[in-house]
């Protein structure tokens, strides 16, 4: 009764893409036992399988487009932890439904349940000693599950540093469709050339053979599936938006939280000059011979727009008082931050970073310096307000016409191509006179462009932009989707950044771990009937 | 406009605990941070400074360590910080503390206005302020949301009340305390670091600041903490069960006798 489940599992047909779906049937499973059973019966009965999380997602990969849900929303426990003693290494095993601030707040508080914990993974935890320990993936959506993080190979701000969540998971459990179990440790399972052969708990053998497409040459990439000659088999899974396979369980390598960390943002008199001052930051210009040796985790971008829209917003809304004053004068803004394990060690280098901004034509006095977790907390408070500045005037907009929805890029380009994708961009909006701003992870070249249409007519102007810059994106070198995955929403642009020809390539990957197509139809790529 | 700003260090915690057997505050391994209240009365002279000109001065009683808190001071754009330190000087109570720092304030001549934070996070008095100002004989308000005017010889503001508002007028020289409401402190600047960082900081002792023996640190504290404990919160859980009617029944018989609700 496909009515009568909407209006009790209304939710679960939707997730933060805003896009809505249907479904005849849902399951909330436990245990892993529980996946392979709803798996083995769908696959019976031949029916099309979604998988959720927390349905945080921003690319519909959770949105189910009929047939059965399976929510691991319930599986949501840390279940083991391992501590390699020789190379000082912290592992966790997580269930796909743990969310990322559950995590967060057991190892702030280094406090586990561990009654079904075995006797090894309760001494590991002696080990976390003096130590703080984090998961370097660093979403903006903290809210988001620990399986959706590794689905989409999640990544955020710190990603300059860190990487993608790729570069933490170290083991994966996946209920394949047909029920059986594969387990794959980080090494376990490497492609020899393209050829590749893994095993199943039951025994069966799977041999394939990797796709020919070759993957961008981005610092951040989650379009389409991972692939390069003689690549971790692990990787294949990690971002594959729960197309090959369910993840059971999760296995995160953990990092050392270091004692000092500073987040710094700076004004800029113009985009030209934020860029080069990003450029500095990433060694790929010095400037009047200082050698600037920061290494931020972060480097985010504010365009010019953005911040008029804040100091606007500043005026009138009383829900970004806190923030403190965007003075006329100040342009465009760069924010970093940096980790080190000392508060001197950072200001060494901060007092060069000064001398580099006046160099490049800024003023090292317009600068906001938080050197204390509380000041730090203004900054984040200050980097948050721009996509909620957005989200606000979306809103307002759809209560004129509901059929708009916010229009956000996710596309990272080659380093040397940046200037060039800003300016596109830049000349893009102001031709066809949209209202839009562009902020986002910088240092990964990895710009998020929001237009905020003021009708359908720019709604439909801006969609056609984003396929417009998919291509250019393309063109470069770059990556349609850079950190949200393809999802169902981004397919289209997939098929901007790859020909036909790779798109059967990645379909006929699907179908050795998959052949009848059950897994999340219709993500990453559309769902077409019959053999290839 | 010459303006002495009262800072205090305090303990960067919420969460401030007590050691049992000597009744006073742990201090170990909780980073010492800007009274909060302090950087409001910090930013307000800074901003009056910027708008009219004149000298903002930061003066503390503390620890020798109590310097870097000052040189934090001028990277929020103070010019000059004054710390009072001297082992005469521990073990203050608020009489003694506003004594010695009149003392303090005196040495760094004339001044047009005080400002200081409501109250410090530690301590929770609110009573250094206005007994600062009786010590130095001149007119004080306390709790100051905004200032209106200031003009040569007077100060008008608002101060927060009970009831509301109140619009008053001061003359000069005299002592404000401020609440969060009168602004938003700026984060320094790389520039305004590099400024603190070779500031130096002057410093007074017993000696230097003419203070009376009799009337600084413990000899010149009539108050003495007899027992500091911690309130316990006790919170208790009661789980209603039955049918959603049943359970309202329940909830609004307990709230009843709870608050009296009618």
């Amino acid at each position: 009764m496909p009515n009568n489940f909407a209006q009790m599992y209304g939710e679960y047909l939707r997730d933060e893409s805003r896009q809505v779906g249907n479904a005849e049937s849902i399951v909330f499973p436990k245990t892993e036992e529980e996946i392979i059973s709803s798996v083995k019966e769908m696959s019976r009965k031949n029916i099309q399988i979604t998988t959720q999380g927390a349905r945080t997602g921003l690319a519909a990969s959770a949105v189910p487009f009929g047939g059965h849900i399976i929510n691991l929303s319930r599986m949501n426990k840390v279940t083991a932890a391992k501590y390699d003693k020789e190379n000082d290494r912290f592992f966790l095993k997580v269930q796909p439904g743990l969310l990322l601030t559950e995590l967060r707040k057991f190892l702030v508080n280094k406090s586990f349940v561990t009654s079904d914990w075995d006797e090894d993974s309760i001494e590991a935890l002696n080990y976390m000693g003096i130590n703080r320990w984090f998961f370097a993936t660093d979403p903006t959506e903290t809210s988001a599950s620990m399986g959706g993080i590794a689905a989409c190979n999640a990544s955020g701000a710190k990603s300059f540093r860190y990487g993608s969540a790729r570069d933490h998971i170290t083991g994966l459990r996946i209920v394949l469709a047909d029920g059986d179990l594969l387990t794959i440790k980080r090494g376990q399972y490497i492609a020899k050339g393209k050829e590749f052969i893994m095993k199943t708990e039951s025994g069966r053998i799977i041999k394939g053979q990797l796709p020919n497409y070759q993957m961008p040459n981005v610092k951040k990439n989650t379009s389409g599936y991972y692939n390069k000659e003689g690549m971790d088999m692990l990787d294949l899974f990690i971002g594959s938006d729960g197309t090959l396979g369910i993840i059971s369980e999760i296995e995160i390598e953990l990092s050392k939280v270091q004692a000092a960390c500073w987040g710094i943002t700076i004004f800029m008199p113009s985009e030209d000059k934020a860029i080069d001052l990003v450029r500095a930051l990433r060694k790929e210009i010095i400037v009047d011979s200082i050698d600037l040796n920061l290494q931020p985790s972060a480097i985010e971008f504010f365009s010019h727009k953005a911040l008029e829209m804040l100091r606007n917003q500043q005026k009138t809304n009383p829900a970004f008082s806190n923030i403190q004053e965007i003075k006329e004068s100040y342009h465009t803004a760069v924010y970093i931050e940096i980790e080190k394990d000392s508060d001197e060690e950072i200001w060494s280098e901060v007092k060069k970073l000064g001398a580099v901004i006046n160099s490049l034509g800024g003023n090292e006095d317009e600068t906001w310096v938080a050197n204390n977790p509380t000041n730090l907390e203004k900054l984040h408070e200050f980097r948050h307000a721009c996509p909620e500045c957005v989200n606000m005037q979306i809103d307002n907009i759809k209560k004129i016409d509901k059929t708009i929805t916010k229009l956000g890029t996710d596309m990272s380009v080659p380093d040397n191509k940046l200037k060039e994708i800003i300016n596109i961009y830049n000349e893009d909006i102001e031709k066809n006179n949209l209202q839009a701003v562009i902020f986002g992870h910088i240092g990964d070249n990895h710009l998020h462009v929001n237009i905020i249409p003021r009708n359908i007519e720019e709604y439909e102007k801006g969609k056609e932009l984003f396929l417009k810059w998919a291509e250019n994106v393309s063109h470069m070198g770059g990556a349609v989707s850079a950190e949200h995955g393809v999802g169902k929403l981004k397919a289209p642009f997939l098929e901007k950044m790859y020909n036909e020809e790779e798109i059967k390539e990645m379909r006929k990957l699907k179908k050795i771990f998959d052949p009848a197509q059950l897994l999340n139809r219709g993500t990453i790529f559309a769902y077409e009937e019959g053999e290839i | 406009m010459k303006i002495v700003v009262c800072i205090k260090q305090v303990p960067g915690t919420n969460e401030v605990k007590i050691d049992p057997e000597t009744n006073t505050i742990i201090r170990e391994n909780v980073p010492a941070i800007i009274n909060p209240f302090d950087t409001y009365a910090i930013e307000e002279a800074v901003r009056i400074r910027e708008e009219i000109g004149g000298e903002v001065i930061a003066i503390t009683m503390g620890i020798p360590g109590a310097k870097d808190m000052l040189k934090e001071a001028i990277s929020l754009r103070i010019d000059k910080g004054i710390l009072l330190t001297d082992r005469k000087f521990a073990g203050a109570d608020t009489l003694a503390t506003s004594y010695t720092l009149s003392k303090g304030i005196e040495k760094a001549g004339e001044f047009d206005l005080i400002i200081c934070g409501k109250q410090a996070t530690d301590g929770d008095t609110a009573q250094v302020g206005p007994s600062l100002a009786r010590n130095l004989g001149i007119a004080y308000a306390t709790d100051i949301s905004k200032i209106i005017e200031i003009k040569k010889d007077s100060i008008k503001c608002l101060k927060i009340t009970d009831d509301g508002y109140e619009e008053i007028e001061i003359k000069l020289p005299a002592l404000i305390t401020v609440v969060k409401e009168i602004n938003m402190p700026k984060l320094p600047s790389i520039k305004s670091m590099k400024v603190a960082e070779k500031s130096e900081i002057e410093v007074l002792t017993f000696h230097s600041s003419g203070a009376d023996e009799s009337r600084t640190g413990l000899k010149g504290s009539p108050t003495q903490v007899r027992k500091t404990f911690v309130p316990v919160h006790e919170v208790k859980n009661e789980m209603i069960e039955g049918t959603a009617e049943e359970k309202a029944t329940k909830l609004s018989e307990i709230l009843i006798k709870l608050k009296g609700v009618d």
